[in-house]
């Protein structure tokens, strides 16, 4: 081994008991910045997986400028044969074609307005789990065409429960009054405000009734294997049907909200970053400058023989990356295992089961280790490691031999 | 080897709010290679000052200093490690060493930034150490030996690269007197064999009453 990394080795194993608090102190931050990020991760892709499977799907593909103005007439002509090719995208999972509309929903004591959703029951579970989310009663099943499912909150401020009837009414594609009676075949309970106060769902079959559809749906829900591919699907979608006529969007692009909080969220963990560098870069420091201050003869002696100024800097480099590369190694080795682990077991939160459902979160959470993130973390780590030995180096550098000699 | 020459040599220390002390004035002194050559003079005479004036450890306030027709002088920093590696060995009062290598490693630090090869550098070592019967400590490091064997060590890496000259500020200061005596015939010895120049410093009369050639120095003059 070069001698200077030697000498190096051999310091930090002089101060055995602070070179170990400094390599715990870098290996706790380190592993705890991990953790936080697969915790982050985690929580983020539970986030988008619980969002994108109620109403928003990960991609949804629908009329050109319905997302703006989404009228009942803006509709999917052969929306079978587009159906298929989508399907032919083999990121896709499921597909489920909706006629979505507004008005309003009465019972014989109110009336709410509402996001009316008319699906096929047996594909619409393919790609949503709202069926998995029913307080009272039972979801939809084809050929309930009499039947409908309202949100909890709805439920209340009608004043109505399961197999009470509600009407609903609006204006149909054509110019006509729409207006329909249902009875309550279940009553959601998501957690989400918007769902469980606004929304309501019966089968296509009666929406395309009601509507006067002629059998088209304003929107073809697309569900994927991993949510994660949610951009590039609706990019590879949009090139392979190269239709002027739809629009294919993202869920990103239908919530921009969810995916601002979500970059505000990683923000915040920036923040953290932050200060786990300046802990580690204070550890670091202090051990290395420690280190440098109470050998100053030696240091003297050292230039006195001849070691040139850079000879020395290299020498107390080698303290620091030693120092950083054990830390790091100790700190992957914490920021793993305990990922890993966690990612096995879930972290549970139910104490917060309500603040979590109201952010599409459940109670318990696991982490996701990014691979990105974790190379990421380790490099700043060793990297500021080896900066803020700069200046503990260049004070032992620029000593003068004859005053470092005499101070012992 | 070459003739150390200095020159109308003069230090004065600057502390504190523009306080001067002079320590050296205007000393003349010519060093023939293959001397043994003891300073002598008083606590404060200016013994330590004169020895790291001439290693180059410190810049003297005004005069010269040549080794053969090389003025050390006014060499910058890395200049003057360069020159210190090739040409002065080193022997401080006490704590000489570095500590966290061993008695071998010390011995082989300067032919190592000299970039001799390793083999060759831990023979050289490893013979020196022996011929100052310290063959049983060659992997010892500095704490685990004693005051006495520390000074060889520190001796046997002075002499080690061969420089034409050694420079010792007191060498014996912190030993008994007869450690000190075999420290200082085994530099005469050293002398004697490889034609090493020694310049040190000393108040011990033991020491001054081995020495061929004594220069006194009294308030930073050469006395008569
Ligand atoms: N760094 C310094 N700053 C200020 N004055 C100094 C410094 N070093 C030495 N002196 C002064 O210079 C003079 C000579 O000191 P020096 O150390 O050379 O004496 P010395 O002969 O080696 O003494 P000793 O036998 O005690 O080691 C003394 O008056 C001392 O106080
Ligand atoms: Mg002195």
């Amino acid at each position: 081994m070069n001698t200077f990394a030697k000498i190096a080795l051999r310091n930090i194993l002089r101060n055995k008991r602070r070179s170990l608090i400094t390599i715990s102190a870098v290996g706790i931050g380190l592993g705890a910045l991990i953790f936080i990020w697969s915790f982050v991760e985690g929580a983020h892709r539970q986030m988008i997986t619980n969002y994108t499977s109620y109403i928003t799907s990960p991609v949804q593909v629908q009329p050109a400028g319905y997302q703006t103005n989404p009228k009942l007439e803006r509709a999917l002509d052969n929306s079978a044969a587009l159906d298929a090719r989508i399907r032919q995208n083999p990121t896709v999972r499921a597909t489920s074609p909706r006629i979505r509309a507004e008005g309003l929903i009465a019972s014989s004591e109110a009336s709410v307005g509402t996001v009316i959703l008319g699906v096929h029951p047996s594909r619409e579970i393919l790609v949503s789990t709202l069926n998995k989310r029913i307080a009272k009663g039972t979801f939809l099943q084809d050929g309930d065409d009499q039947q409908i499912i309202i949100g909890k909150d709805m439920a209340t401020n009608l004043n109505v429960g399961l197999e009470d009837k509600v009407v609903f009414m609006s204006q149909a594609a054509d110019g006509s009054i729409a207006s329909g009676a249902y009875y309550v075949k279940g009553i959601v309970d998501s957690g989400v405000t918007e769902i469980d106060k606004g929304l309501a769902i019966i089968t296509f079959t009666a929406a395309d009734e009601l509507f006067v559809m002629d059998g088209r749906p304003s929107q073809i829900a697309v569900q994927l294997h991993a949510v994660e591919e949610s951009t590039q699907t609706a990019a590879g979608l949009r090139t392979a049907l190269n239709d002027p006529e739809l629009e294919v969007l993202a869920w990103n692009t239908v919530s921009p909200i969810l995916q601002q909080w979500l970059d505000y969220d990683n923000t915040f963990i920036w923040i953290i970053v932050v200060i786990v560098m300046i802990v580690v870069a204070i550890g670091i420091m202090n051990t290395v400058l420690m280190g440098v201050l109470e050998r100053t003869r030696e240091f003297g002696i050292l230039l006195a023989l001849g070691t040139k100024e850079g000879q020395i800097i290299a020498m107390v480099g080698w303290e620091s990356v030693f120092l950083g590369l054990i830390g790091t190694a100790a700190g992957l080795f914490l920021g793993l295992t305990s990922s890993l682990y966690f990612q096995e077991t879930g972290v549970d939160l139910t104490i917060f089961t309500d603040a979590l459902n109201a952010f599409y979160m459940e109670p318990v959470i696991r982490p996701c280790l990014n691979f990105k993130y974790t190379f990421l973390s380790g490099v700043m780590v060793l990297a500021t490691s080896v900066i803020v030995s700069i200046y503990p180096a260049w004070t032992a550098a620029k000593l003068v031999p004859v005053k470092a000699i005499r101070s012992i | 080897m070459s003739k150390i020459r200095v020159d109308n040599l003069s230090k004065v220390y600057v502390t504190g709010k523009n306080i001067e002390t002079p320590a050296l004035s205007g000393i003349t002194l010519e060093i023939e290679p293959r001397e043994f050559l003891a300073i002598a003079g008083t606590s404060g005479s200016g013994k330590t000052t004169l020895l790291n004036l001439i290693g180059s450890l410190d810049a003297p306030t005004a005069g010269t200093i040549h080794f053969g027709h090389t003025e050390v002088t006014g060499m910058s920093k890395n200049e003057l490690a360069e020159f210190r590696k090739d040409h002065i060995g080193f022997v401080f009062q006490a704590y000489n060493l570095i500590n966290t290598l061993t008695a071998l490693e010390n011995v082989e630090y300067i032919m190592l930034l000299q970039g001799v090869a390793p083999a060759e550098r831990r023979r050289r070592a490893a013979d020196l150490l022996t011929r100052v019967g310290l063959e049983k400590y060659l992997d010892h490091f500095p704490n685990q030996m004693s005051g006495g064997q520390q000074q060889r060590v520190a001796v046997a890496r002075a002499i080690v690269s061969e420089p034409s000259v050694i420079l010792a500020d007191e060498p014996t200061a912190n030993l008994d007197s007869k450690t000190s005596e075999q420290l200082l015939d085994l530099m005469l010895e050293l002398n004697r064999e490889k034609g090493t120049t020694f310049v040190f410093s000393t108040h011990d009369p033991m020491v001054i009453g081995k020495v061929a050639r004594v220069v006194n120095l009294k308030d930073g003059r050469i006395a008569p």
